[in-house]
């Protein structure tokens, strides 16, 4: 194939801590820096979606029979705190992207994951599995 | 098109910080004041980490959802659901948790029923409380400078050092230090009344007095956080003197102080961000609705039979701000009221100030004779401000050489930039004034 190939990948920020010691204006800084960082990726056709996670929720396991607990589930370093899905031509290309991440100055991590096609049964047909739904109907 | 693009347009990032300047950072003080009396002062860091995470939530989600209507009661909603989920998840809070969460309820019950005057009149009462716990007389003073402007303003550590021109490690230390000087000694977070209000009022005004002439002197830092230093300590004596356990001669005094000096600010830099003394200053860039509101506190401030150093202060501010020019400045005035100032605050640079009073009504040669006998004078020696006003004075009377050396002794102890610049300059023009003069002289001589 002629054109490169894209591929999904996720970045998980992980620290959910990053805010503290800042002031409300310096959050507000660094938050408008990850939207303008957003806003960019999404305008160059790299970003699919993008959110951050609240902090709370609920961790479902079967620890104690099937249970439901209150989170944080993680240490704060460690929780995640957002969400982007991107989409480029390689992991290397996406842990660069990762490494503009505002919130990497504070204290933040980013995890990049490549995302498994959308269906797994379609690797047996290697056509299928790179094509994107996006990519199909154009 | 991908769903998420579809269901989540992103606004551009402007729109959230389009909001009225600094809402964040005030709305910060407002909550942590209420937090701190719901959860008790002992907890102002748990109160500290409920407004923080309020405000990322609010600058995460308005982005994606728009500024809400009314933005102060989504914040404090979001604030009090936060607080509650901490409250039945911290086990401090265990022993307490009804009662802490009946008074939540009593602040979404407040919430609803926005820009109520009695909700208002309990957020002022929650501040209050929070400025009189900063400063309270256990809490060092320089501590409660900065303690004042972590709760109250919305300033970082980081923020604050650079003000102060010290790192952001130690004014977190203080900070520490000084939250653990309210727990240790129990300070109760409450309005004080009676014979006790007194006493704790000069504390604050002389907190607030400190907080100011941090902004408005040139020690360096950044410029544009000095400028802040000086609006907070505006704004939070503008709080005192509403409240009526602040309406108080004194209180008014200050603020006016505060606001005739401020409003001068403007006109005190170039655009190279050099000083200009009163003289060169563009009186077009004094903060004019300002100086009314100075005006009007210091109307206010007469309400008492006590002159107190922040009335002759303001009275003196107001002479400034009331001459059309320069030379309409009103001297024989100003010299009284540092006479009487004088006999509050026998300190040397008040004495200092008064000599230049002195020279403007008699001559350069009576301030020269006046620093001379300034009281404590060795105490100034190293203080640059002196050369600088015996350098004028020595200028004034055409001493080339005297002029010389004290600026140069001005130019060497001072370490602001903008003052280096000025007394440069003024080197400079003395010399370039006595070439000038030498070539006269030579070219006379040459004719003759």
């Amino acid at each position: 194939m002629s054109t490169p190939t894209k591929s999904e990948y996720m970045l998980l920020f992980r620290g959910i801590d990053w805010h503290k010691g800042l002031s409300p204006e310096e959050i507000q800084e660094v938050v408008k820096q990850m939207y303008t960082w957003l806003d960019r990726l999404t305008a160059e056709g790299k970003a699919k979606a993008g959110k951050p996670l609240f902090p709370e929720g609920k961790v479902v396991s079967q620890k104690k029979g099937r249970s439901v607990s209150d989170g944080p589930f993680a240490e704060s370093k460690e929780a995640i705190g957002g969400f982007f899905l991107l989409e480029v031509g390689s992991l290397d290309e996406a842990a660069e992207i990762a490494k503009e991440f505002p919130g990497l100055n504070y204290g933040a991590m980013v995890e990049v994951r490549p995302v498994a096609p959308e269906c797994p049964l379609a690797f047996s047909s290697s056509e299928k599995s790179t094509a994107q739904p996006v990519r199909a109907s154009a | 098109m991908t769903k998420s693009e579809t269901t989540s347009p992103v606004p551009p990032p402007g729109e959230v910080t389009q909001v009225v300047e600094h809402f964040f950072r005030h709305e910060a003080g407002k909550i942590v004041s209420t937090l701190t009396r719901i959860f008790g002062v002992e907890q102002l860091n748990r109160a500290e980490d409920v407004v923080q995470e309020t405000l990322v939530r609010a600058l995460q989600t308005w982005p994606y959802y728009g500024i809400p209507r009314n933005p102060s009661a989504w914040i404090t909603q979001v604030a009090k659901n936060l607080a509650l989920d901490l409250i039945r998840r911290d086990k401090v809070f265990r022993n307490k948790e009804n009662e802490i969460a009946l008074l939540m309820e009593q602040v979404s019950a407040d919430a609803e029923t926005v820009d109520s005057a009695s909700r208002e009149n309990a957020i002022a009462d929650d501040r209050l409380r929070m400025m009189f716990t900063c400063c309270h007389p256990m809490v060092p003073q320089e501590a409660q400078v900065a303690l004042a402007l972590k709760t109250l303003c919305g300033f970082s550590p980081a923020e604050i050092g650079r003000a102060f021109l010290t790192s952001e490690a130690a004014t977190a230390k203080r900070l520490t230090r000084a939250k653990q000087r309210i727990r240790d000694a129990c300070v109760a977070f409450e309005i004080p009344t009676g014979d006790e209000l007194t006493g704790r009022l000069d504390g604050v005004l002389q907190t607030l007095y400190l907080l100011f002439n941090e902004g408005y002197k040139a020690s360096g830092g950044e410029h544009l956080i000095r400028a802040e230093l000086c609006h907070e300590a505006i704004r939070l004596a503008t709080l005192l003197a509403e409240h009526p356990a602040g309406d108080r001669p004194r209180v008014h005094a200050l603020l006016a102080l505060m606001l005739l000096n401020g409003a001068r600010l403007p006109a005190r830099l170039d655009a190279e961000g050099n000083i200009l003394r009163l003289e060169e200053q563009n009186r077009s860039r004094w903060d004019q609705p300002m100086i009314a509101r100075g005006m009007y506190h210091l109307i206010q401030s007469t309400a008492g039979d006590k002159a107190s150093e922040y009335h002759l202060q303001a009275a003196i501010s107001a002479c400034h701000c009331a001459a059309q020019d320069y030379e309409a400045t009103d001297w024989p005035r100003i010299l009284s009221l540092y006479d009487r100032l004088i006999e509050l605050d026998d300190s040397p640079v008040v004495a200092l100030n008064r000599t230049v009073a002195i020279a403007h009504v008699r001559a350069p040669r009576a301030g020269i004779e006046a620093v001379e006998i300034i009281h404590d004078r060795e105490q100034l020696n190293c203080y640059y401000l002196l050369y600088a006003v015996l350098g004028e004075f020595e200028a004034d009377l055409d001493h080339r050489q005297a002029a010389l050396n004290y600026f140069q002794k001005a130019l060497e102890l001072t370490t602001i930039k903008s003052e280096q610049t000025f007394f440069t300059k003024k080197l400079r023009e003395l010399n370039i004034a006595h070439a000038n003069g030498a070539r006269r002289a030579h070219q006379r001589s040459e004719h003759s």
